[in-house]
C-alpha cells in the first residue's frame, strides 16, 4: 500500500458504553444472510442441484392419469422431502463446514453478532430456496391436475417445521463431520431417517409404530393431511377434521426440531478440530 | 563496526500510566484493576481434558492500561494466542479472572464486544465474496460502524473492491481482515500478529495506524515476532514463556541487567583481561568470539586499548548493548529448560 494514498481518517474510539445494548439484531441477520445467498448464488452448480432436482418427482405427474392423487402425494412429498434434505440440510452442513474450517466462523463470532444469529443467518437461504420449491410445487402440481392445498395454515406448519428441523439437523452433523468430503458419509443417517418414513407402505405394519416417529412419515402424512384432505388411510377428511389429524405428526416434527435444538446447543463447534 | 543501543524512547509522550511496575516482577497482583482497559489474574487456559490435557497458559497476571500500546511477546507456542482468544471471550478461562473495560468479556458480551475490535492470527472470510461484499457484510454486523469506502480507504482497498478475496495477495487479504477491524471504531483493539507477511511497506502502514489509534486515544495489545516492530509501536512489552508473563515493562527496563556483548572474528592469539568482559565459553570454536559484560564501555576500552599497543587487527568488530533481541532469545533459551519439565502436550507445537 502506499504512503501517499490514505487518507487522514479519523480513528477516534466510537465511545460505547452510553449503552449496553448492541445494535439491531435483525440487520445483523440480514446483513449475513445476504452474505450467505450472494455465495449460494456464486456457486452455480450447487444453486442449480438445489432448485432443480427436488422438482423431479412431479415429473412422475407426467406419466400418470391427471388428478391420480395417489401419484399427487406421492410426488408431491417427495418435492417436500428432497427440499429438506437438499437444499435446507446437505447445503447448509457443507456451509457450515465449510465455514468453520475456513475460519469464517471463528471471524465471525469476535464481532458483535451472537451466535444464534449466525444460526439463522446460514439457515435462511436454504429456507427461502425451501419456501420457493413448496410454491413451485404448488403451482406445478395444479397444472398437471392435482388439488391445490386444501389446508394452507398446515402447509405452511410443515414446511416450516420441517426446515427448522433439517436445518438443526444439519448443525448437529456438522458438529461431528471433520470437512466437507466427509459430509457425504456423515450425512447417511440423517438422509436415511427421513427417507425410511416416506418407506411406510411397502415395510410391514409392525413398523409402522417407530416410522411414525420419523420426521420422513410425518412429513409424508402430513402432506396427506394438509394438501390432500386424507387421512392416513384416504379417507377423506374436513378443513376442521384435519386439523385434529394433524396433530400427531406435527408433535412428531415438532419433537424433532427441539430434538436438534437441544443437540446443537450441546454439540456446535465454531472451529476447526485440531 | 557497529554500535547499537536500545535508543531512549523520548521522542513521544509516555503512555499514561506506563513503566510504573519494574521490569522483573512477575505481574500485577492484587484485585482486578477496573480501571484498565485489561486486567487478567491467574489465568489459566487448558486444552483437552484427562491424560491429555495440556495447559497452554498457567497462571497469567496482566494488566494493560488504558490509552496504550502493549507489545505481547513469546516464542511459537509461548501461548499468546490462547491468552487472546480469553480476552477476546472466545474461550473461557479454565481459571483465573479476565476483566476487559471493566467487564465480563463473556457474560457482559454485548457491551464488550461493541467497543473492541480483534484480529486473529489467521484470517477468515468466505474466498467467493468480493472485498467490498466482505466489508459489507462485517459492516452490517455492528453497531456504529465507520462507512464501508473510508474503512477500505484507511487500508487502501478501494481500488480492491471488485477483487475476490480468494484472488487476494496474503498481505491484501490481512488488511482487509484489519479494515474490518477497526471499522467498529473500537477503544481497544487486540491484534494477533498483524504484520506477519506484509511487506516492509504495508507492515509501516499498519504501524502509522497503530500509532494513530494510539493517539486518537484507543488501547491496543498486539503480537509480533519483530522485535524492531515491538520496540518501535509498544509502550510497554509483555514477555510470555511457558503459558506466563516472565518479563515485563520498556524495552530499555527489560534488557536493563543484561550483559551487553562484543563480537569479533576470532584472533589467533590469547585476549588479554577484559575489565570484567567474559569470553562466551560456547563460542570458543567459532569464527566468531563472543564476549559478555555489563560495563560495555569499559570492557570495549580494555579491547581496544590492547589492540593499539600490541598491534593486533580485530576484523567484523561489534558492540550492542543488551537488546530486547538478546533478552528475548535467552528466554526462548530457558524455554527449552522448562519444556522438557512439563507434562506431554497433547499435541505437537
Ligand atoms: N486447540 C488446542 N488443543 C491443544 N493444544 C493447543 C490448542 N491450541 C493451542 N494449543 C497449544 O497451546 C500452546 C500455546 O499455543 P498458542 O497458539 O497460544 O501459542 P502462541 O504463543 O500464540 O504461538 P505462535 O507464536 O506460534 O502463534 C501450544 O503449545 C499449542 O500447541
Ligand atoms: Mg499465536
Amino acid at each position: 500500500m502506499s504512503a501517499t494514498t490514505t487518507a487522514p481518517v479519523d480513528l477516534t474510539p466510537a465511545g460505547g458504553g452510553t449503552s449496553g445494548a448492541s445494535g439491531p439484531s435483525l440487520r445483523r441477520v440480514v446483513g449475513l444472510a445476504r452474505a450467505n445467498t450472494i455465495l449460494l448464488t456464486r456457486n452455480k452448480m450447487t444453486l442449480a442441484y438445489a432448485l432443480v432436482f427436488p422438482l423431479t418427482p412431479l415429473l412422475l405427474l407426467l406419466a400418470s392419469d391427471r388428478g391420480d392423487v395417489t401419484a399427487g402425494i406421492g410426488s408431491v412429498t417427495n418435492v417436500l422431502m428432497l427440499g429438506a434434505l437438499f437444499p435446507v440440510y446437505y447445503n447448509l452442513l457443507s456451509m457450515v463446514v465449510t465455514r468453520r474450517d475456513e475460519l469464517v466462523l471463528k471471524r465471525l463470532r469476535t464481532g458483535e453478532s451472537r451466535d444464534g444469529e449466525l444460526l439463522v443467518s446460514m439457515a435462511l437461504p436454504g429456507l427461502v430456496v425451501f419456501a420457493a420449491l413448496s410454491v413451485l410445487a404448488i403451482g406445478v402440481s395444479s397444472a398437471l391436475g392435482q388439488p391445490l392445498p386444501s389446508n394452507p395454515v398446515l402447509v405452511v406448519a410443515t414446511v416450516l417445521l420441517t426446515a427448522v428441523t433439517f436445518a438443526g439437523l444439519a448443525f448437529w452433523t456438522a458438529a461431528w463431520t471433520r470437512n466437507a468430503e466427509a459430509a457425504q458419509l456423515t450425512s447417511m443417517p440423517v438422509i436415511l431417517l427421513a427417507v425410511i418414513g416416506s418407506l411406510r407402505a411397502v415395510l410391514p405394519e409392525a413398523t409402522h409404530r417407530y416410522l411414525d416417529l420419523t420426521p420422513g412419515a410425518a412429513l409424508d402424512l402430513l402432506s396427506r393431511i394438509a394438501w390432500f384432505g386424507q387421512d392416513q388411510d384416504g379417507a377423506a377428511l374436513s378443513f376442521a377434521d384435519s386439523f385434529a389429524a394433524a396433530g400427531q405428526p406435527l408433535a412428531v416434527l415438532l419433537g424433532w426440531t427441539v430434538l436438534a435444538g437441544v443437540l446443537v446447543r450441546r454439540s456446535m463447534r465454531w472451529e476447526p478440530r485440531v | 563496526m557497529t554500535t547499537t543501543s536500545t535508543p531512549a524512547r523520548a521522542d513521544r509522550p509516555a503512555g499514561p500510566d506506563h513503566g510504573t511496575s519494574p521490569a522483573t516482577t512477575p505481574g500485577p497482583a492484587g484485585p482486578p484493576d477496573p480501571d484498565a482497559a485489561i486486567s487478567v489474574r491467574g489465568l489459566v487456559r487448558r486444552y483437552g481434558s484427562g491424560k491429555d490435557a495440556f495447559e497452554a497458559v498457567r497462571g497469567l497476571d496482566l494488566d494493560v492500561p488504558r490509552g496504550t500500546v502493549t507489545g505481547l511477546l513469546g516464542t511459537n507456542g509461548a501461548g499468546k494466542t490462547s491468552t487472546l482468544e480469553v480476552i477476546e471471550g472466545l474461550a473461557p478461562a479454565t481459571q483465573g479472572t479476565v476483566q476487559v473495560l471493566g467487564h465480563h468479556p463473556i457474560k457482559d458480551r454485548a457491551t464488550v464486544r461493541r467497543r473492541t475490535g480483534v484480529l486473529l492470527q489467521s484470517t477468515g472470510f468466505p474466498g467467493d465474496l468480493t472485498v467490498a461484499e466482505t466489508a459489507r457484510m462485517w459492516h452490517s454486523t455492528l453497531s456504529d460502524p465507520r462507512p464501508v469506502d473510508e474503512a477500505l480507504d484507511m487500508l487502501d482497498l478501494r481500488g480492491r473492491a471488485k477483487v475476490k478475496v480468494s484472488s487476494l495477495s496474503g498481505g491484501e487479504r490481512r488488511r482487509l481482515d484489519l479494515a474490518c477491524t477497526l471499522m467498529g471504531r473500537p477503544e481497544l483493539v487486540l491484534l494477533d500478529e498483524p504484520t506477519t507477511g506484509l511487506d516492509p511497506e504495508s507492515r509501516r502502514e499498519v504501524w502509522r495506524l497503530v500509532r494513530r489509534l494510539r493517539e486518537a486515544g484507543a488501547t491496543v495489545v498486539i503480537t509480533t515476532h519483530y522485535l524492531d516492530e515491538a520496540e518501535a509501536l509498544a509502550d510497554r512489552l509483555e514477555i510470555m514463556h511457558a503459558g506466563r508473563i516472565v518479563r515485563s515493562g520498556t524495552a530499555g527496563e527489560i534488557a536493563e541487567g543484561h550483559p551487553s556483548t562484543i563480537t569479533f572474528d576470532r584472533l589467533e592469539r590469547a585476549l588479554p583481561d577484559l575489565a570484567g568482559g567474559q569470553v562466551d565459553q560456547s563460542t570458543l570454536g567459532d569464527p566468531r568470539t563472543v564476549v559478555e559484560t555489563v560495563d560495555l564501555q569499559t570492557t570495549l576500552t580494555a579491547l581496544l586499548d590492547w589492540a593499539r599497543a600490541e598491534r593486533v587487527r580485530i576484523d567484523g568488530l561489534d558492540a550492542r548493548t543488551a537488546s530486547l533481541e538478546s533478552v528475548f532469545l535467552s528466554i526462548a533459551d530457558g524455554a527449552e529448560a522448562d519444556t522438557r519439565r512439563t507434562e506431554p502436550t497433547s499435541k505437537g507445537a
